[in-house]
């Protein structure tokens, strides 16, 4: 999830750069280790500062809650380098992850591309304290699209199908694209695509869509848990060499709340939460602009997770 | 230490400053964005500023609109003009001259409200019209304050010109937006350092064109006022 640091970073220059407040999602500073040790059906849930991962932290709380649990939600506490450190501290205990990044944050080098090698990657190169329990099916990764106007145009299908029109299309994605390995590098090292000109961006933001829908960018870098792909029928390319790892939701926890009962209370959660289910509610927030808490206890009903 | 070192050494290395992403070319564009906005924005806001000072009309809504122009949120501004524009050059002008023009029309504004009644007075009894109050009395008196609202402008302007990078453009910003986007603490600082420098000789430069502007008589006068 490169949304967690560009969003972060965007905050910060919103407020640093242009001096121009609205920051209502800044980073926020974790306060100093408390320390205090919280009783063992307490649990505080901290979540990025982007409503997809919002809504899952009060899913996770909703859950707990009827399980028991007494639970806090600090919502967009901002990017991952601020919420580690947080939950390391004991401020937070726990919060809803993506494998793919997370083991990109803790090694750069890290390799594996499907869930399962890296959950057992992740095992051993969390710090000590920290666990991650078992993935949901859902998935937040980014997806190169194309207009279907443009995949009918070019016959594109697939990454691969980018070398036919090398140097005709507009490319357009955050700015980190241009020096990451998801990104131009991989693209024209994986791919062997090169593109007209980049055009730096956001990470699959405003921006980005509205410069694809409007035909400004030929190629854009857009989250497959977007809700506005299937409004504009865009086509996202198959990826047949796995540039781009999966990005499956679980939850990170503190270990010494990680006991039987949480662990089984986020597996029957994992039974239902698909990229699909995702989909919906981020259509709820991001497009009917629904509250995230609401949108989470709604869907736990809805799926008979909560009664 | 080590940060200090590795922002001398973004600076030190050739590759910096040259091509179409070295500082020259960053720092021409930063200057153009900032040039033509200020222009606009002198161009909207000084009639209006004059206008009202120099009739006492419309000045409440004048300022109450400025005030509402320099609350906007820059960035807000840019991304939604994108949604509507498209992905073009236009909504960093369209923020920054909104940014601009707020400074410039209520400097130009207080500077002719401050203009002595008296000095007013003797410019209609000598049988001057509109116009030539305008130009040959009023405008000189309140010149100081005319041109400290421009050079308000334009220093705000070069500072938040960084902007034209977060819809893809050049200029300065395209080092802090790219830097904190790949994670390069040094690129942004040197970005940083590069805008922080522009805005200050940007603001010399002006404060010494407006010394050098500002007409003989008010000189004297301050002379011997103090």
């Amino acid at each position: 999830m490169r949304t967690l640091s560009t969003i972060a970073g965007l905050a910060a220059l919103a407020l640093t750069v242009t001096a121009c407040g609205g920051g209502a999602t800044t980073l926020a500073e974790p306060s100093a280790g408390s320390g205090a040790p919280t009783a063992a059906n307490t649990i505080v849930i901290g979540t990025a500062n982007f409503t997809e991962n919002v809504t899952l932290g009060h899913v996770y709380a909703g859950l707990l809650k009827s399980k028991g649990y007494e639970v806090t939600v600090k919502p967009n506490l901002g990017s991952r380098e601020v919420i580690f450190p947080a939950l390391q501290s004991g401020d937070i205990d726990m919060l809803p992850e993506y494998q793919g990044s997370l083991l990109l944050h803790l090694d750069k080098a890290g390799k594996a591309a499907d869930g399962d090698a890296q959950a057992a990657e992740l095992k051993a190169k969390l710090p000590a304290g920290l666990k991650l329990l078992p993935y949901a099916p859902a998935q937040d990764k980014t997806i190169w699209m194309v207009t279907r106007a443009t995949a009918d145009k070019h016959g594109l299908k697939s990454l691969d199908d980018l070398k036919k029109v090398t140097g005709q299309l507009v490319y357009g994605g955050p700015p980190e694209d241009k020096t990451r390995r998801i990104g131009l590098v991989g693209l024209k090292e994986v791919y062997g695509t090169e593109f007209k000109t980049f055009r730096a961006l956001d990470a699959g933001g405003p921006l980005t869509k509205a410069a694809l829908r409007k035909g400004d960018i030929d190629l854009a870098n857009i989250f497959s848990s977007d809700a506005e792909i299937s409004a504009n029928d865009w086509v996202g390319l198959e990826d047949p060499q796995r540039l781009q790892p999966d990005e499956n939701v679980a939850p990170l926890v503190r270990e010494q709340k990680a006991d039987a009962k949480l662990t089984a209370a986020m597996a029957e959660l994992n039974a239902k939460l698909t990229t699909e289910e995702l989909i919906k509610m981020n259509h709820k927030t991001d497009v009917e602009k629904e509250d995230p808490e609401d949108v989470a206890n709604a869907w736990l009903k809805a799926v008979g997770l909560v009664s | 230490m080590g940060l200090l070192q590795q922002i001398l050494g973004w600076f030190t290395q050739a590759g910096h400053w040259s091509g179409p992403e070295g500082l020259p070319v960053r720092l021409l564009e930063h200057l153009e964005y900032s040039l033509l906005s200020t222009v606009a924005a002198a161009l909207i806001g000084l009639p209006i500023g004059l206008y009202i000072g120099h009739t006492g009309r419309g000045a409440f809504l004048a300022i109450n609109l400025s005030g509402f122009g320099r609350a906007l949120p820059t960035v807000g501004l840019v991304t939604l003009v994108f949604l509507v524009s498209g992905l073009s050059i236009w909504p960093v002008y369209v923020a920054l001259v909104v940014l601009a023009v707020p400074a410039i029309v209520t400097n130009a504004y207080a500077g002719m409200a401050g203009v002595e009644p008296e000095l007013r007075d003797a410019a209609r009894g000598m049988g001057m019209t509109g116009w030539q109050r305008l130009w040959q009395v009023e405008v000189p008196v309140a010149l100081p304050l005319i041109l400290t609202g421009v050079r308000l402008a334009a220093v705000q302007v070069v500072a938040t010109a960084t902007i034209a990078a977060y819809v893809s453009f050049g200029g300065l910003g395209r080092y802090l937006f790219d830097g904190l986007a790949q994670r390069d603490l040094p690129q942004v600082l040197a970005g940083a350092i590069a805008v922080a420098v522009l805005a200050v000789v940007t603001d010399l430069c002006l404060a010494a064109l407006q010394r050098t502007l500002l007409p003989r008589g008010l000189r004297l006068r301050r002379a011997a006022a103090t």
